[in-house]
């Protein structure tokens, strides 16, 4: 292994990779726009120049591999290479850079959405000049639509070109390119190719200025306004990690989370917007309780009791109906409540997309149907022939909170029971059959671990606060489960939960949300 | 040393020079037969002992260049003729194919069988219609006489010639930018490394080849490298062609030795300044050399070392030059224009560096100059083309070469002429 030195810092590098590579695992920045690590090289930037000890030039430091030299060619008898990032030559040369990149770019931070996360600016700041020399007239260009969801505004581009080759590399779908020549260059479309896949979302991310924005986004907020919770998307089973930004309780974007065992960089819109959808949802904020066509509202304690009379009442004939879109821990507690038979609705299919770069969107639209799975052993195949078949009087529903057409034989079950119990928050056709309807948490409100289509359980953490009298779908099961049980098992937290679920399922063993941290944990140790 | 006498261009003025018959007659194609029983790795020898260094503009050493393939070649070996002569200034690979294109091919021939390749490529400009045109009816004259095809002359070597009009971008003739041009993608320059002899066209090994080196092979293969090392000085010997233009009484293209001296080449070859003038400088090279100032001129040879020595270059050989009725600002700003035309707009210095400069010296000319402007001048070419320092080579701070390409022409003008520089700027700006 190449042994190195990158200013003072000493240290053994894989071969082959390259000098900024090397500075970036090490924390060690060099400032740089075109590289990114899973896009070709281009070098075109020129803003990663460092000084090489023996190389007369500043070299681009995305395109310097370290190799091993001769023993006696080590530079101070030990080194493979020696690069300093810090010499006037390479700050100058920095500044140049900024300078060049600065002469048409319109200054307008004040107003632009990339402020307070754009290289640019924080460059200028770290690296550039105080003030600039040009005295000719700036370049003025039109911003332009590059699809459906994003525009791009010409007069902050520098030309990186990330954009492009995601297009190419990444999705496969090659709608970008640079149009025109030198000064004249820019990013741009065919007019009958659109923007439009469902991974365009990422080259706003991926832009590393403020030319690439999301319409979603554009002048809804401030960076620094924003809190950011890392958390698991929800709008398929493969499980991308991402960073939901919110304010006040209310959710204004999501980007992708780094993880290279799940999603590498990148997310697909489905998710990215998929936010907005619960926007609109009719709440459900109270117990409710039927009383004839309409619902009643009711105190908690009330609902909790008279659910587990319900339950009771039914003699064992109460089957449970788990959820691939809740958490593990909401599916095993409805599953050491019901302690009989337990089943799902039909599951929600769609295409299942993968691109060149090997980025999935699973077939499977639920983020936890593995872990359900894992979860709740011994699902009832034939759900409507087996509750006939036991003679089921009432079900207890985890509801997924997605409406969905539900066949004939479902519709006959749903009309013959005596009873429905629905935990939901949403008001769904499914709640609106039931005689109890017990108000849970949506989807970015909720806690607790998932686990994605490759076996990796990851924490969905909470971006927002629990709505009105809302509690949280494991406290809800507990408390039923406990009037229902003379043996109350008062879990304090999420935690608790979780080592009783490892009791049961020896593959959750061990498992806490500290160890699953941002990254997940590959169950059974098996890396995915 | 006894009387030159043109040799690659010895018979451009000859009816129907340009046709097969007329060139067999004259000889032609027996280099290929007798490279054809050679083994080619003896043909790249004798092409090294000949010193013979590419006329495209860098003069890097052809048989050197050749020796950077791989030696063990699993995937196809290209070599790629470069007719996309677009300096300013040059006009002497026309000549050769207007007029010897026979010999061009033959040379070809020779270099692709030495480097073992089966598939060449000629990626003439597209402005060149006309010679295209003439290409391809060469092209067709050789497949029939059985110079190109399979089983070339009975030998077993085999190898297809295809022609490929570029869309007249100056960077495609940078090796890497044309082989991008030819792959059928933007002519951007690559990364290098690699260079092309190791990943080139489609990823596989490729030698590029300036059409006016690659026209020398046949003769020195007949006449043999000692031959042509005898012909002007030793480490960059041969005929040379020499493109004259711009203020001078009969422009044309010359064959002179390398090392001609460039009073020779201004006052005899091309008659002289012209309606009596002065001459007041000389770009030597094409526009992307720096510009000599007369009484620097009239001193030097024109070969690759002595330019280099005075902070010049060869380059295409392109000598351009001006009398004293030329504005040198005016000039310079027409040279910085061209190339913030052809910049092809990758590098951050490149792209927005000639714009820069385009927009300053537009700014002059109009009367709006400034005080500080000089020395802006002279920060913005170092800060695209990077400190100019001819004893450590070159110090370039782009992906290619087109960023130099820009800064020493420009920073020479304003170095070697500052007074007319200064005389555009208003006088209660300098007083200032």
């Amino acid at each position: 292994m190449p042994f190195i030195k990158i200013d003072e810092k000493e240290f053994e590098v894989a071969k082959g990779i390259t000098v900024l590579q090397a500075a970036l695992a090490n924390g060690i920045e060099i400032p740089h726009y075109c590289f990114h690590p899973v896009l070709e090289v281009v070098g075109s930037c020129r803003m990663c120049l460092v000084q090489v000890e023996g190389m007369p030039k500043l070299q681009a430091s995305c395109n310097t591999s370290i190799g091993e030299v001769a023993l006696d060619k080590k530079l101070d008898g030990k080194y493979d290479m020696v690069v300093n990032t810090q010499t006037d030559a390479v700050k100058q040369e920095r500044k140049n850079i900024l300078e060049f990149l600065l002469l048409n770019h319109p200054l307008d931070c004040p107003v632009c959405d990339q402020a307070g996360e754009c290289y640019l600016q924080d460059y200028t700041f770290k690296y550039g000049n105080a003030h600039s020399r040009f005295k000719e007239e700036k370049r003025v260009r039109p911003s332009e639509s590059l699809g459906s969801n994003i525009v791009i505004n010409q007069d902050r581009c520098i030309l990186c070109s990330r954009c492009v080759r995601f297009t190419r590399e990444i999705s496969g779908t090659n709608e970008l390119f640079v149009q025109n020549r030198g000064y004249h260059s820019k990013v741009s479309i065919l007019k009958d190719k659109p923007l439009e896949n469902l991974m365009a979302g990422n080259v706003a991310d991926i832009c590393p200025v403020g030319a690439l924005l999301n319409t979603d986004y554009i002048h809804k907020n401030r960076f620094w306004n924003l809190d950011t919770i890392p958390s698991v998307c929800q709008d398929c089973s493969a499980g991308c990690n991402v960073d939901v930004f919110s304010q006040r309780d209310e959710i204004f974007r999501l980007t992708p989370r780094e993880n290279h065992d799940v999603n590498g960089y990148f997310m697909c819109d489905i998710g990215r917007y998929g936010f907005h959808r619960f926007e609109e949802i009719e709440r459900v904020n109270q117990p409710l309780v039927r009383n004839g066509k309409s619902f009643d509202v009711i105190d908690w304690a009330e609902a909790i009791q008279k659910t587990a009379d319900l339950i009771e009442q039914s003699n064992g004939k109460t089957a449970g109906i788990v959820s691939p879109f809740h958490t593990n821990e909401s599916n095993f507690l409805l599953g050491l409540m019901i302690n009989g038979m337990l089943g799902m609705l039909p599951a929600i299919q769609a295409e299942e997309i993968t691109y060149p770069s090997g980025f999935r969107i699973s077939a499977d639209r639920s983020p936890n149907q593995r872990g359900m799975n894992n979860i709740c052993g011994g699902l009832a195949e034939d759900l409507s022939s087996e509750i006939k078949t036991q003679a089921i009087r009432g079900l207890y529903i985890l509801d997924d909170g997605v409406d969905r057409e539900l066949d004939d034989a479902w519709k006959e079950i749903l009309a013959k029971m005596d009873f429905l119990i629905v935990q939901s928050y949403a008001m769904t056709d499914l709640a609106k059959l039931a005689h109890i309807v017990l108000p849970g948490l949506a989807p970015y409100e909720r806690e607790g671990t998932i686990t994605n289509d490759q076996d990796r359980i990851q924490w969905l953490r909470p971006s927002l606060s629990i709505k009105a009298e809302s509690k949280p779908d494991w406290e809800i099961l507990m408390l039923v489960n406990n009037a229902l049980n003379k043996k109350a098992e008062n879990f304090t937290g999420l935690d608790d939960v979780i080592i009783k679920m490892g009791e049961q399922f020896p593959n959750y063993s061990g498992i806490t949300l500290f160890k699953i941290a941002t990254q997940g944990i590959a169950l059974n140790g098996k890396k995915m | 040393m006894s009387a030159f006498k043109p040799v690659l261009t010895q018979h451009i003025h000859q009816q129907d020079c340009h046709t097969l018959p007329f060139y067999q007659s004259e000889g032609g194609y027996s280099a290929l037969e007798k490279v054809l029983t050679m083994d080619p790795e003896d043909v790249i020898d004798v092409v090294k002992n000949s010193n013979l260094r590419g006329r495209g503009g860098a003069g890097f050493p052809a048989g050197i260049k050749w020796g950077f393939l791989p030696k063990d070649m699993v995937k196809p070996t290209y070599l790629i003729n470069n007719a996309d002569e677009s300096e300013p200034g040059t006009f002497k690979d026309r000549l050769l194919i207007n007029k010897a294109p026979h010999q061009m091919l033959e040379g070809m021939l020779i270099a692709a069988y030495a480097i073992r390749c089966n598939l060449a490529f000629i990626y003439i400009r597209g402005e060149f219609y006309k010679e295209a045109e003439v290409l391809e009816k060469v092209l067709s004259e050789a497949y029939a006489a059985n110079l190109l095809g399979k089983n070339i002359l009975g030998s077993k070597y085999d190898l297809d010639v295809i022609v490929h009009r570029g869309a007249g971008a100056y960077i495609c003739g940078e090796e890497t930018a044309l082989i991008e041009s030819l792959e059928g993608k933007r002519g951007c320059p690559r990364l290098k490394p690699p260079f092309p002899a190791l990943e080139g066209y489609l990823k596989c090994p490729t030698i590029v080849n300036n059409v006016e080196t690659l026209s020398n092979l046949p003769h020195i293969i007949n006449q043999g490298a000692e031959w042509f090392r005898s012909i002007g000085p030793e480490k960059g010997p041969g005929p040379k062609l020499y493109c004259v233009s711009g203020c001078v009484n009969s422009p044309g293209v010359f064959e002179e030795p390398m090392g001609t001296s460039l009073k020779k080449l201004i006052y005899e070859n091309a008659g002289g300044i012209k309606n009596g003038n002065q001459l007041k400088a000389v770009l030597p090279g094409g526009s992307s050399s720096a510009i000599l100032t007369a009484e620097e001129a009239v001193v030097l040879n024109m070969d690759f070392d002595s330019l280099m020595d005075a902070k010049t270059m060869l380059g295409s050989a392109g000598i351009i030059v001006m009398d004293d009725t030329v504005d040198m600002v005016q000039a310079c700003l027409n040279i910085a224009r061209f190339y913030a035309h052809e910049s092809c707009g990758q590098c951050t210095p490149c792209r927005e560096g000639t714009t820069w400069l385009v927009k300053m010296l537009t700014r002059m000319v109009q009367g709006g100059g400034t005080a500080g402007d000089i020395k802006m001048l002279y920060e913005i070419t170092d800060n695209i083309g990077g400190l100019i320092d001819f004893s450590k080579g070159s110090f370039g701070k782009t992906i290619c070469p087109f960023g130099e390409a820009v800064a020493w022409p420009v920073r020479s003008f304003v170095e070697k002429f500052e007074a007319e520089f200064i005389n555009y700027i208003p006088q209660q700006e300098t007083v200032a």
